[in-house]
């Protein structure tokens, strides 16, 4: 089942076309890898799906909802979740309550007040942190974890939050080979609950792990296929391939 | 609720002051209780302060615009309606801050994000803005403000004594310090810390940022109000001055003093520079203020955290002293 739909994507800065008419879909539980070279406009792209930035003109459609125009508020309460390029986690608060806070997003604000939900979600906590590896860093300020912990951290706060689509902006940088297989192995478990973009400079990374790639070159899609398509595309070569 | 910390040794605090007040009404003279009644109240307004910006991120310079508004509405109640009723004066009070936070929190934080720069400055302009209408409105008394308040009463009782208006003080300021506690012990505190730490981040797990930034301004401007009414009832008298900038950034030097994100520190810097400011005003009005100045460059300079980080400034200390000490010199690399 086709879980986003976004068709004619354009967004421009003053004179600059940072994505130009660009389309794309997401299945569920598909793995979807979005590469390009530095200044494609992958980022753009990404901040225009999750709404950090709005479109100039084109659609973007969740489960078939019209999210194009929407706050990141209602897109993430509409089922999209993201994971940012430098991990944006609480760092004075524990890994439990950076997990509590995902969690309890969309708890009432009397529920809040009256901490009614502090412990309905101490199931899914120890789930989450088994998942993830973060059982002996429950009480840990999530400031001190390491590069890769912290990571995998706002990981799990996405996946907290039982998205539908989950976008992933370079979730390996910086990360060590070791770091990086188990990054891969976590978004293999995620991919059975939801569908995931990611965004990566990682190649071999990105060829693992998705079932297709999409190629941004100045701002448009110019391959599509899966891995060993984009490997034979002598248009991807040519512009993406040969820079790296 | 788990009271722990900090927390704890504020309501030890709290407690101590109650169970020593009888002795310092017994040695004590009317100025020492004139002063512990003062900081109580003033402590409303830090606890304001520390909620909004030491909690949530919202860096308001202006907080005292709602103490005035408090002071103000509790002087016209009390003084032209004839209502001296405690509890009746306060909800007033508290209600007029409530509907004025209420309109400038929505103003400020309904649609985009806005920084603290922001914040600070339209409360700033805020703040000099409602000092300048008071200061000029007759209906209010204009420059000479409101004299004359009667005191207040509670259930027929006439509160005319030092001791008595203090325990009002004090019993207001217990009822709030715990309601703050509760709050930022609760889910709703670690989603305020949330805002105040990445508001960005909260939006996109899907916290309407704008409604709880909206909600803490609003309930922080009905908490300074009410200590604004308390003012009026306990002094006296209202000016245009507790509306003005100099109120609202002493309650700012109070918590960045004691230690923003602590309810502790900022009520210890209120109490220990309310002591001091009567008497070193008095004997030495040129040299106070710049001492207050320069004590607060100190302070941001070497202890950005305020007062409360002095331990952990010297455990780190004592630790770093101790690893130079205990470092084996490697000869081979000198």
């Amino acid at each position: 089942m086709t879980l986003l739909v976004a068709t004619n994507i354009t967004k421009t800065f003053g004179p600059l076309v940072a994505v130009d008419d660009v389309s794309l879909t997401i299945d569920s539980n598909e793995v979807v890898g979005l590469i390009g070279p530095n200044g494609s406009g992958k980022s753009t792209l990404l901040h225009t799906l999750c709404g950090r930035t709005l479109p100039d003109s084109g659609s973007i459609k969740l489960n078939n909802r019209e999210i194009a125009r929407m706050s990141p508020i209602r897109r993430a309460r509409s089922g999209m979740a993201i994971k940012f390029q430098l991990a944006r986690i609480y760092g004075q608060k524990t890994v439990r309550e950076n997990l509590l806070l995902a969690l309890q997003a969309e708890t009432s604000l009397i529920g809040l007040l009256f901490s009614r939900t502090r412990h309905r979600f101490d199931s899914d906590i120890e789930v989450l942190l088994s998942d993830f590896g973060l059982e002996d860093f429950v009480n840990v300020k999530a400031g001190e974890l390491s590069h890769g912990a912290q990571q995998w951290l706002e990981i799990a706060m996405a996946m907290a939050r039982k998205p539908a689509l989950l976008l992933l902006d370079e979730p390996t940088a910086g990360m060590s080979p070791a770091e990086r297989q188990s990054t891969g192995e976590l978004i293999t478990i995620a991919a059975q609950k939801c569908g995931i973009l990611i965004v990566e400079h990682d190649l071999g990374f990105i060829r693992s792990m998705c079932d297709r790639i999409n190629v941004m070159h100045q701002g448009s899609i110019v391959a599509v296929g899966t891995p060993s398509e984009i490997e034979k595309d002598e248009r991807v070569k040519e512009v993406y391939l040969t820079r790296v | 609720m788990v009271i722990k910390g900090r927390n704890a040794a504020a309501i030890a605090i709290i407690v101590a002051i109650a169970a020593a007040s009888p002795f310092i009404f017994i040695f004590g003279n009317d100025y020492i209780t004139g002063t512990l009644t003062r900081i109580l109240i003033l402590g409303l307004l830090v606890l304001s302060v520390e909620l909004a910006w030491g909690q949530t991120g919202m860096f308001t310079l202006g907080q005292a615009v709602f103490f005035g508004v408090g002071a103000y509405s509790a002087a016209v109640v009390a003084k032209d309606y004839g209502i001296t009723d405690v509890i009746a004066i306060l909800s007033v009070a508290g209600f007029a801050g409530l509907i004025i936070g209420l309109l400038i929190g929505a103003f400020l934080f309904t649609g985009r994000r806005v920084s603290e720069l922001y914040v600070a400055l339209f409360t700033l302009a805020l703040a000099y803005a409602a000092q300048r209408l008071a200061t000029s409105w007759s209906a209010i008394g204009a420059a000479n403000g409101i004299p004359g308040i009667p005191f207040p009463t509670l259930f027929g009782l006439k509160l005319d004594s030092g001791p008595i208006l203090f325990y009002l003080a004090l019993v207001v300021f217990a009822i709030f310090f715990f309601i703050c506690l509760w709050v930022v012990n609760s889910q709703f505190g670690l989603t305020m810390n949330a805002i105040r730490d990445d508001e960005e981040r909260a939006e996109f797990f899907g916290y309407r940022r704008q409604t709880i930034q909206v909600l803490v301004f609003t309930g922080t401007a009905g908490l300074a109000a009410v200590g604004g009414g308390l003012f009026a009832i306990t002094e006296g008298f209202v000016s245009p001055s507790l509306l003005g900038i100099a109120l609202s950034t002493s309650a700012v030097l109070w918590v960045v003093l004691g230690g923003k994100g602590t309810f502790l520190g900022p009520l210890l810097a209120l109490a220990i520079l309310q002591i001091l400011d009567r008497r070193m005003q008095d004997a030495f009005p040129q040299f106070w203020p710049i001492a207050i100045g320069g004590l607060l460059l100190i302070t941001i300079v070497f202890l950005p955290k305020g007062i409360m980080s002095i331990p952990q400034v010297l455990r780190e200390r004592k630790s770093q002293r101790v690893l130079r000490h205990s470092a084996p010199i490697r000869e081979d690399i000198q």
